[in-house]
C-alpha cells in the first residue's frame, strides 16, 4: 500500500478539497493519502468531503488520513 | 497537435477558403500532461463535483468542438464550453452583428455592430478563457467542417442547416448536439451517429415551407434561448466527458411558458437516409 502526502494549508475552500480529490484520483484503491490541513474550515471540510465520497477517513491533529476506496 | 486535429483544421480552412477573415492554421502550444495549478483553480468548481475528475478535464482540454452559429444559441454554448475548458472551439457564422441581435446574443455588444459574428464571438471567448484556441470562420456551414471534430453543437436557426449538419455528422460519425428555439419554446437532442437516433430519425421531414416560423420571423425571448443553449452546452459536456444521463435516443421538448419539460424517446429508423447504413 502506497502512502502519499499533500499539503493544502496554503489554499482555501474549495481548493482544499479539489486538490485532495485530484490527488486521490491518482492513487490506486487501498492507497493512503495524508493531507495536512489548516485548522478551521479545511480541517472540517476535507475529512467530511472524503467520507461523503466513500473513502475511509481518520483525523489526527491537523493531519487527515484518507484511504482511497 | 495530433493528426486528426490537423485534419480538422485543414478541413475548416478549406471550407472557409475564399471567405474574408479566414485565419491561417494555428498550432496550439504543447500542453503539460496533467492540469497546472492555474487550471486547477480555474476549473475548481467543476473539478470539485463527484461527477467530474481530472481525467474528464484533460479529455475536455484535448477536445475539438465545432459550434455552428454564433447567435442566440451559439452565445451560451460557446461561452460555457470555453469556460469549461474545451481545448479548441471552431465558431462558424457567416452573418454580421445587427442591433436586433443584441437582446438574445450575449457574446455581442453594441460596439460590435457590423462586425462578423464569428470574429466578435471569438474575441469575447478569448477574454473569457485564454487557454482555449478559438478559430472563427466567417462562412456558411459546409460538411467538410465536421471532419476531425470530436463534437458539433448545432446552433443554427434554419431547418435546412440543421438537416445539413445532421447529415454531415452522421457521415463522419461525429457526435452532435442539436437545438432550436422559437418564442418561449425549444428543443434539445444529443446524437451519437450509429448508436442513437439522429435528428432525421426524430424528424424525417422538415416542416413544409411557411409552416414553421424561423427565429427571425417569429421572435424569441433572450432567456429562452439562454435556457436551450445552456442545455445544449450541458449535453455537450456530458458527451465529451462520458458522463451518464446524456439525451441520447430522445429529445427534450421545453415549453418555458409553463416550465414544461417533456422527454420524448426516439428510436433509430431503418430507412433513415442519414444514419441507417451506419
Amino acid at each position: 500500500m502506497a502512502v502519499q502526502t499533500l499539503d493544502v494549508t496554503d489554499v482555501t475552500c474549495p481548493l482544499t478539497w479539489v486538490r485532495t480529490k485530484l490527488a486521490l484520483e491518482r492513487l490506486a484503491p487501498g492507497d493512503e493519502l495524508t493531507v495536512s490541513c489548516a485548522p478551521g474550515e479545511a480541517l472540517e471540510n476535507v475529512p467530511r468531503s472524503a467520507a461523503e465520497a466513500g473513502h475511509d477517513v481518520a483525523v489526527e491533529g491537523t493531519l487527515v488520513r484518507i484511504v482511497r476506496r | 497537435m495530433s493528426e486528426d486535429r490537423r485534419a480538422f483544421f485543414r478541413a475548416l480552412v478549406r471550407s472557409a477558403a475564399g471567405q474574408p477573415g479566414a485565419p491561417p492554421e494555428e498550432t496550439a502550444p504543447a500542453a503539460p500532461p496533467g492540469l497546472g495549478d492555474e487550471e486547477v483553480e480555474r476549473y475548481s468548481r467543476q473539478l470539485v463535483l463527484p461527477e467530474w475528475s481530472e481525467a474528464a478535464q484533460l479529455t475536455l482540454r484535448e477536445a475539438s468542438v465545432l459550434v455552428v452559429g454564433a447567435g442566440a444559441l451559439g452565445s451560451p454554448v460557446a461561452s460555457y464550453l470555453a469556460g469549461a475548458g474545451v481545448g479548441r472551439l471552431g465558431i462558424v457564422d457567416d452573418d454580421t452583428v445587427e442591433l436586433s441581435n443584441l437582446h438574445r446574443q450575449p457574446l455581442h455588444f453594441t460596439p460590435d455592430l457590423g462586425a462578423p459574428k464569428a470574429e466578435s464571438a471569438a474575441a469575447k471567448l478569448r477574454f473569457l478563457n485564454p487557454e482555449v484556441v478559438v478559430e472563427p470562420y466567417q462562412a456558411r456551414f459546409a460538411p467538410a467542417m465536421v471532419e476531425g471534430a470530436d463534437l458539433v453543437v448545432d446552433c443554427s436557426d434554419s431547418f435546412a442547416t440543421r438537416y445539413e449538419v445532421n447529415a454531415a455528422c452522421c457521415a463522419a460519425r461525429v457526435a452532435l448536439v442539436e437545438g432550436g428555439v422559437v418564442g418561449l419554446s425549444g428543443l434539445v437532442m444529443a446524437i451519437r451517429p450509429g448508436e442513437s437516433a439522429c435528428y432525421r430519425c426524430a424528424f424525417p421531414e422538415p416542416p413544409p415551407p411557411g409552416a414553421a416560423p424561423t427565429c427571425a420571423e417569429a421572435g424569441v425571448l433572450g432567456p429562452a434561448a439562454g435556457v436551450i443553449g445552456s442545455l445544449q452546452a450541458l449535453e455537450a459536456l456530458k458527451l465529451l466527458a462520458g458522463l451518464d444521463g446524456a439525451l441520447l435516443g430522445a429529445f427534450l421538448q421545453v415549453d418555458l411558458h409553463d416550465h414544461g419539460f417533456l422527454r420524448v424517446s426516439v428510436t433509430r429508423r431503418a430507412d433513415c437516409p442519414d444514419c441507417a447504413t451506419l
